[in-house]
């Protein structure tokens, strides 16, 4: 059942993402990455990991996605990167993707030569929330800080003017 | 010693920025200068909290936030920094249209970054609290909303400050990797017992300097600088030009003058930083050369200044990099409120030929501006001589003469262009007529203060030196 569930939602990844590739409407590029991101959580909830699951679905297929489907919406590119600037993209992305070849193969033969650790570390949402309230208290307090400035640098930025 | 009231110098100064925004809502136009008040006041406290822990050592959350002299000296600093960015904007914000109340509480709010930087030695909470201080400075830099110079420095500084803050993540997150801690002193730990060049690490340590050199402006992390410096309201400039600098180097200096000390392998990180200052100081002054905007000749130089506090930095001369970081506060702070007072209702002079005959026509900012230029050119009597004077004795007796040889021509570069503006002020006829607003008292306690303290530092520097010493003896 584990077996089959992986290589459904593995296949579905790496179809959405060959969709997302491939399609040229940017909003269907943006959903098949939403798919992509989808199956990717289920896969992190295969390993037994419910809360990286949950995480990356709010995160990247809530938050992220939402972002990036407001922001093609409102700048509404119809039209693709222009034809002599795409040959540059291409042989950058060639370049990039030799680079992340090599990176794969070297994590892959090194996945294999290191010890199968046996002690599983199971972190649940409860240990992640001990932690932030004890060891890790005072990011924590920092990044509400960190928040208010945020919300008032864009509510200054964007008020509405005032008429003469 | 664990103590809850080490936070209270954060705890100040975020307490004031929620009340200023709380009074902003009930308070009318014309009197949003009492939220200047209350921020003065908070600071005043801030300032006084900081003078009372002194030599006390307080620390909080397990050491996360540690009040050392060496912090509480440099929060001291920069609430006095604030406090001389609020006065002058107290009567610039109504002129330019940038009267705002959360102009009080944006400043306040990057102040307490500043504060939770200064006061912890773990590259995480450092790493917060730098995240404060760029996210409020991001919105003070496009505060000018009908200005589209403005709007454009806030979206430059946005852009390529969330690309180096990417880089300085992406440092951390390597030399967390390797040596499993994101304090300061653990990580040097692993330096020492790593007998190995570990290039994971090294690569997150270059990665951090490229996250720092970012935000201290230096040559080349420095293109966003002239354009930010000219673009933001004057008051903010001058806040840029000191602040994140200051803190910028005061993590420098808790991060590489240990690493150097201790460290087996430092060639590499060593030979980029030397790199960074010679261009920094090479290209900062003879840029600066060809500049006819105020706010953009001081940008240049403010860059060029980064790189003569990097030669600290190499030289493990903590005293000097403290000391100079003082003057350069005062002196820089100084030549900012001339250039601010140089400007009236919906207008501001910032051209060179603006300054034509100024110094006759308006003695009291001609004299005081001359004397700022002078001490960032490093004339004696000056605070200004006295910190480059330290920073290249020591830099020699450490064996970097070469670095101080460039350092010393870049400045003798540099006094061309700041005398260009004296020559300007006294020897030109105006070629057009300029008007100012001559009532601003608190610009005026501006200039007097930085006038002060860049003499004081230059001809009687021994209390002030006194308290360095007690500061940087004590750190970590």
């Amino acid at each position: 059942m584990g077996y089959f569930l992986f290589f459904l939602l593995a296949a579905l990844t790496v179809g959405a993402v060959l969709a997302m590739i491939i399609s040229k409407n940017q909003a269907y590029n943006a959903l098949f990455l939403i798919l992509a991101f989808a199956c990717l959580g289920g896969i992190f909830a295969l390993l037994e990991a419910p809360f990286i699951a949950v995480v990356q679905i709010i995160i990247y297929a809530g938050a992220i996605m939402v972002l990036f489907i407001f922001v093609i919406m409102m700048i509404n590119v119809r039209y693709g990167i222009p034809a002599e600037k795409k040959k540059w993209t291409i042989y950058l992305s060639i370049v990039l993707a030799v680079v992340l070849i090599i990176e794969l193969i070297l994590s892959i033969k090194g996945a294999f030569t290191l010890p199968v650790s046996t002690a599983i570390i199971k972190a649940g949402p409860t240990d992640l929330g001990r932690l932030l309230f004890t060891k890790y208290l005072y990011p924590f307090e920092i990044t509400s800080i960190l928040i208010i400035a945020a919300l008032v640098g864009a509510i200054v930025l964007i008020k509405k003017k005032e008429k003469k | 010693m664990n103590n809850f009231f080490a936070l209270s110098p954060i705890l100040v100064v975020v307490l004031g920025a929620l009340l200023v925004l709380l009074l902003d809502v009930f308070l009318k136009k014309e009197n949003k200068n009492y939220l200047a008040y209350i921020s003065l006041i908070f600071l005043v406290i801030c300032a006084f909290v900081c003078i009372r822990f002194w030599n006390k050592n307080y620390s909080y959350f397990n050491g996360n936030l540690f009040l050392d002299n060496l912090a509480l000296f440099f929060i001291f600093i920069l609430v006095l920094a604030t406090g001389f960015v609020i006065l002058l904007s107290m009567k610039y914000i109504t002129f330019q249209d940038v009267n705002y109340g959360e102009f009080y509480a944006l400043l306040l709010l990057a102040l307490s970054g500043v504060a939770i930087m200064l006061s912890s030695i773990d590259l995480l909470i450092i790493f917060l609290g730098l995240e404060v201080l760029s996210i409020c400075s991001y919105a003070l830099a496009g505060l000018k909303r009908k200005d589209e110079k403005s709007s454009e420095a806030a979206i430059k500084y946005f852009l390529l400050g969330s690309f180096a803050t990417a880089f300085l993540v992406y440092g951390l997150a390597l030399l967390y990797g390797s040596s499993h801690s994101t304090s300061i002193s653990s990580i040097i730990n692993f330096f020492i017992t790593e007998s190995e060049l570990s290039i994971m690490a090294l690569i997150g340590l270059a990665l951090v300097i490229i996250g720092f050199g970012f935000k201290i402006a230096v040559v080349p992390f420095h293109m966003w600088t002239p354009d930010v410096y000219q673009g933001a309201p004057t008051p903010i400039t001058a806040f840029f030009s000191v602040v994140p600098k200051a803190v910028g180097f005061i993590v420098f200096l808790r991060l590489f003058v240990p690493y150097w000390k201790n460290a087996l392998n430092t060639q590499a990180i060593f030979w980029i930083l030397w790199v960074i200052c010679v261009l920094t100081m090479v290209v900062g002054n003879l840029v600066a050369l060809r500049q006819t905007n105020l706010k953009r000749i001081l940008a240049y130089s403010s860059i060029a200044h980064a790189g003569y506090l990097l030669i600290a930095v190499l030289a493990q001369d903590n005293s000097s990099l403290v000391f100079y970081l003082t003057v350069y506060l005062f002196m820089n702070i100084g030549a900012f409120a001339a250039v601010i007072a140089l400007s009236r209702k919906g207008k501001e002079y910032l051209e060179l030929e603006d300054y034509a005959g100024v110094g006759f026509k308006y003695p009291w900012i001609g004299v005081t501006f001359s004397i700022f230029l002078l001490s960032l050119a490093g004339f004696p009597p000056t605070g200004g001589f006295l910190a480059k004077f330290y920073v290249f004795s020591t830099a020699v007796r450490e064996g970097l003469l070469p670095l101080v040889i460039i350092g010393v021509l870049a400045s003798l570069i540099s006094v061309f262009y700041y005398l260009r503006i004296i020559v300007y002020m006294y020897m030109r006829e105006p070629a057009r007529e300029i008007e100012i607003a001559v009532e601003n008292p608190a610009l005026f306690l501006v200039l007097f203060f930085c006038l002060y303290g860049v003499i004081q530092l230059g001809i009687y520097p021994r209390n002030i030196l006194v308290l360095i010493n007690q500061a940087v003896s004590s750190f970590f």
